[in-house]
């Protein structure tokens, strides 16, 4: 399965949601644009494609935030690559926007199971 | 963080050729040919180049980026809410038109420099006694030749006298501005001539320049109008030369006579002169005024009976011209001011609302990760598009309202032809809308930003039960918008009651009916007074006899009128007299029959008649409060009275005449001395002809004007009633009072729409629970009585707000007051019940909707 195979149950990732994810990507270590890319792919049960050149923008605007650090090392192939890693504020920022995403699709959960209220949304 | 260095393009470029390294890894693990593998690895990246773009550019242009989208976003957002965007932006460019167009006025008459040569150099000199702290803006002729020939400070002084004048042209005689210059003025003015030349000392009495509106109008253009003469107060004076530029000092000044360096008075105690000065460029106002302090003490000790606590004060030209005009105007601003204000509350007003519906929305972008900035960063921004929307609307409103407020400014405005609309204004009007935009938005925008994603998203905003917050922030702002109002409200009243005051008050003789004529009678010689005495006196017989008119008289000192003398008087057998407080008195030269013309009520003796002549004994009148002044209860016919009008001579007063209110009906009822215009025939060649008539006034102006140049045609003349000079007298007044209670009426207006809004609002939001409510068997009485309590409950409040603030405000009125205390219960009490109409007319409509809210439908629509 080729990353970009673009089929119809494919979610093309908003923003804000992208962060979150990589964030997350992110707890179990220090990882390369291109794995963190892999790794939400294959965790979403590939529902979720990742445009490469979007990763790269929303890595950037994370690090200006210092949620995460970035460092150049060498990949497990030996590959020269820059390695992202949480920082505290991205730790603490990760756990609240999970929180707050829980939230969120618990409400919408409700909202949508429900038969009422839609017309005001 | 912020001073992190920023990445640069070769490590991005390095890290993206890394990622399709690693991604063909990969792929080829997968089972992918090389080639392959790097194919797919590129194109799952999406375009290389636009990526590499995307980075680079986004540190530059990320933020304008999201500007534009915002823009967009803010501009399809207004487009498809045209209600909500028309009444802002129209509510906005109220506001904001009414700050320019005052603004306008503001900047053109207080704030621009003069429009001479060294504007900042320029200094009035005045006269200011530190006994009474009275100032007046005249000197006497040797104070101000003292002043140029001992202070160091002025560059150059300069003397000079003037007023309406009858100018004599070849064939004909017009009215005109002269004032009288000495050399020195064109120095301190740094005036050039356009054609002609500057007149010289010793062509005093004999020379003039005049405007180059002077020279078009009359000789048809600068060049014709070099070496014409003119007869001023018949002498020939010569045009040496022709102003341009439009220069116009003093007043609208057309002819500028030559006169001498060496004033013709030498009293220290009549001030007939101003005085203009050049300060030096390196002498500042300071150190002018030190020296002129230095000077003054001076002149105290040499001259202890005349300059008795006399200071001479230089001030700014400028402050002197506008000074008058400065309270009126600071007045009309703080008016507007406040009606922006209220502006900006209505439009906070519909934003709040805007907002409720773009709660979940906005929930919605906060979950999904935006920041509090992002979130206030579209009603901000939308904001400001409404605020740039009423700004260019109010631009276009302030243009055609300051056409109209110069046309109804009064005549005293000055600078009026300078106003305009320029660059500073509009720098003025986009500062505002600036303010605006932030003033409107802020609040809506820090309850979006404060939106918690969750608990919006829980809660259903159509039940609108758990808004208590937003509730209280709506009411405080309909509280504040009252509170304005009522202040505006309480301005209008006592000033529209002042003018009622002023309009109604005794002028001590009868406006109605009466035709004024201006005359200006050329005489030189002797003889030429005594022929023009003999030509007024026939024609007041003359005129008196014609059809339509009761009688006729002449005056030299007309109340509300342009000529006038005043002073200091002695008496024989009258009170001691103070020292410190000579008795002073407005004098006013009169013929016979003059009491009768303008109904000045005779009190005891009798008028003048044919019988007082210039070869007789002198013989005056009093008015009653000089009567009082002078001789207390004792009856003044028959004492002595001596005056410097002209002569030394003792008269015998044989009347007392009532007061009059002298300049304006603003001005109090005070002590005149009449002398007879037979007596007095060098004051009795320039004088108002007055003419009680039976029918319209400006009716017989043609058959006046027809007798009067049959008796002497070099008469000059000018026609009114005495109605329109004493209405002219308060422009002021009613200037003001219309202007504020145009601006209250449109802060009413803006107060009930606001009251409207959020009534018709939280109505709608509560929908439900009135549905309940009702259903639960609620009548509708209750529901009307618990919506209008409300909305009287909050008018109360703005009310009690607005009460508190005038009475603090109050003050910087009072000056401008006739008659009405400043706290005054009775525009107090008409302005609260104003508001509370207001209030109950504006929620009545949502209100009554409300109770026709069906049960059924309400909880349905849940």
């Amino acid at each position: 399965m080729a990353t970009q195979n673009n089929s119809d149950d494919r979610i093309a990732l908003l923003q804000g949601t992208l962060d979150l994810l990589i964030l997350k990507t992110l707890v179990l270590g220090p990882q390369h644009g291109q794995g963190i890319a892999r790794s939400i792919q294959r965790q979403s049960e590939e529902v979720f494609f990742v445009d490469h050149g979007s990763l790269y923008l929303a890595l950037q605007r994370l690090e200006e935030r210092a949620w995460i650090g970035a460092e150049w090392g060498v990949s497990e192939n030996n590959r020269k690559a820059r390695f992202y890693s949480l920082t505290t504020a991205g730790r603490e920022q990760l756990a609240q926007k999970t929180s707050e995403w829980q939230r969120l699709t618990r409400a919408m959960g409700l909202v949508l199971g429900s038969n009422s209220g839609l017309e005001e949304a | 963080m912020i001073f992190r260095r920023r990445r640069n393009t070769q490590d991005f470029d390095e890290e993206m050729r890394a990622h399709l390294a690693l991604e063909a890894d990969e792929l080829k693990s997968e089972g992918l040919s090389d080639e392959e593998a790097q194919r797919r690895a590129r194109v799952a990246f999406g375009n290389m180049q636009a990526a590499h773009e995307r980075f680079y550019l986004k540190s530059r242009v990320e933020w304008l980026d999201n500007l534009a989208r915002d823009l967009k976003h803010a501009l399809r957002q207004l487009i498809r809410h045209p209600g909500f965007t028309l009444t802002a932006t129209l509510t906005l460019a109220l506001g904001i038109g009414a700050n320019t167009a005052i603004f306008t006025v503001i900047q053109s008459v207080l704030l621009a420099p003069l429009p001479y040569t060294n504007p900042g150099r320029l200094a009035l000199l005045e006269t200011h006694w530190t006994d009474s702290g009275h100032t007046a803006p005249r000197m006497t002729g040797p104070d101000a030749v003292d002043v140029r020939a001992q202070a160091r400070s002025p560059e150059a002084v300069s003397l000079f006298a003037g007023g309406n004048e009858g100018v004599g042209l070849r064939d004909h005689a017009t009215y005109t501005e002269v004032t009288w210059v000495d050399e020195n003025f064109a120095r301190v003015f740094s005036l050039r001539p356009i054609a002609g030349r500057l007149f010289s000392n010793a062509e005093s009495h004999r020379a003039a320049l005049v405007s180059e509106e002077f020279a078009r109008d009359n000789f048809g253009g600068a060049q014709a109008a070099l070496g014409q003469t003119l007869r001023i107060e018949s002498e020939a004076i010569q045009i040496v030369g022709v102003l341009g530029g439009g220069f116009d000092y003093p007043g609208k000044s057309e002819v500028w006579e030559a006169f001498p360096l060496k004033p013709d008075s030498t009293s220290r105690t009549a001030f007939n002169y101003r005085a203009v000065a050049l300060l030096r460029a390196d002498t500042s106002f300071r150190t002018a005024q030190a020296e002129l302090d230095g000077l003054s003490q001076r002149l105290q000790k040499l001259y202890p009976a005349d300059n008795r606590a006399k200071v001479i004060e230089a001030v700014p030209l400028a402050e002197a011209l506008t000074g008058s005009a400065r309270p009126t105007l600071l007045l009309l601003w703080a008016t507007v001011g406040i009606i922006l204000l209220i502006a900006c509350v209505n439009v906070t007003h519909l934003q709040l609302v805007r907002a409720m519906e773009r709660q979940r929305e906005i929930a919605i972008a906060k979950a999904l990760g935006a920041s509090r900035w992002q979130v206030m960063r579209p009603v901000l921004i939308e904001s400001l598009v409404l605020a740039a929307l009423g700004g260019a609307a109010g631009v276009l409103l302030a243009v055609p309202a300051v056409r109209i407020l110069v046309a109804m400014a009064p005549k005293e405005l000055p600078r009026a032809t300078e106003i305009q609309l320029n660059v500073w204004v509009l720098m003025f009007t986009v500062g505002i809308s600036a303010f605006a935009a932030l003033a409107a938005s802020i609040f809506p925008a820090l309850r979006a930003a404060s939106v918690e994603a969750a608990e919006a998203l829980k809660h259903d905003a159509s039940r609108g039960m758990s808004r208590r917050g937003a509730a209280r922030l709506r009411d405080s702002l309909v509280i504040a918008e009252v509170a304005a109002t009522f202040v505006l409200a309480i301005g209008a009243g006592l000033l529209l009651r002042s003018m009622a005051a002023l309009m109604a008050r005794d002028m001590g003789y009868q406006t109605r009916q009466l035709l004024v004529v201006d005359a200006d009678a050329p005489a030189h010689a002797d003889a030429d007074y005594l022929r023009v005495l003999r030509q007024f006196n026939g024609l007041f017989q003359e005129l008196g006899t014609m059809p339509g008119v009761e009688r006729a008289a002449g005056v030299m000192g007309l109340p509300t009128g342009d000529y006038g003398s005043n002073g200091y008087y002695t008496t024989r057998g009258g009170l001691p007299i103070d020292p410190a407080h000579q008795p002073w008195a407005i004098f006013t030269v009169a013929s016979a029959g003059y009491f009768e013309t303008m109904q000045i009520p005779m009190k005891s003796g009798r008028d003048f008649s044919a019988a007082d002549t210039y070869w007789s004994p002198f013989v005056a009148i009093v008015s009653e409060s000089l009567a009082k002044q002078s001789f207390g209860d004792a009856n003044p016919v028959g004492k002595q009275i001596q005056c410097g009008l002209d002569s030394d001579k003792w008269m015998t007063v044989i009347g007392v005449v009532g007061d009059v209110r002298q300049d304006s009906p603003a001005d109090k009822p005070g002590p005149t001395l009449y002398m007879p215009m037979a007596q007095h025939p060098y004051f009795a060649n320039q004088i108002h002809i007055v003419l009680r008539t039976r029918v319209a006034p400006l009716s017989i102006v043609n058959a006046v004007r027809a007798r009067i140049a049959h008796t002497n045609p070099l008469i000059a003349m000018r026609f009114t009633t005495m109605d329109a000079m004493v209405s002219d007298s308060i422009t002021v007044e009613r200037f003001r009072a219309t202007l504020i209670s145009l601006f209250a009426g449109a802060g009413l207006q803006l107060a009930m729409l606001g009251v409207y809004g959020t009534t018709a609002y939280s109505i709608a939001q509560r929908t439900v629970e009135i549905g309940i409510r009702m259903a639960f068997g609620a009548d509708r009485g209750t529901i009307l009585g618990a919506i209008l309590r409300h909305a009287v409950r909050l008018a109360c409040g703005g009310i009690a707000v607005g009460l508190a603030l005038s009475l603090l405000l109050v003050h910087l009125v009072a000056t401008m007051l006739v008659d009405v205390h400043p706290v005054d219960p009775l525009s107090m009490g008409a302005a609260a019940a104003l508001l509370l109409l207001t209030a109950l007319a504006a929620s009545s409509a949502p209100a009554w909707k409300a109770t026709h809210v069906n049960p059924i439908e309400a909880l349905r629509a849940e």
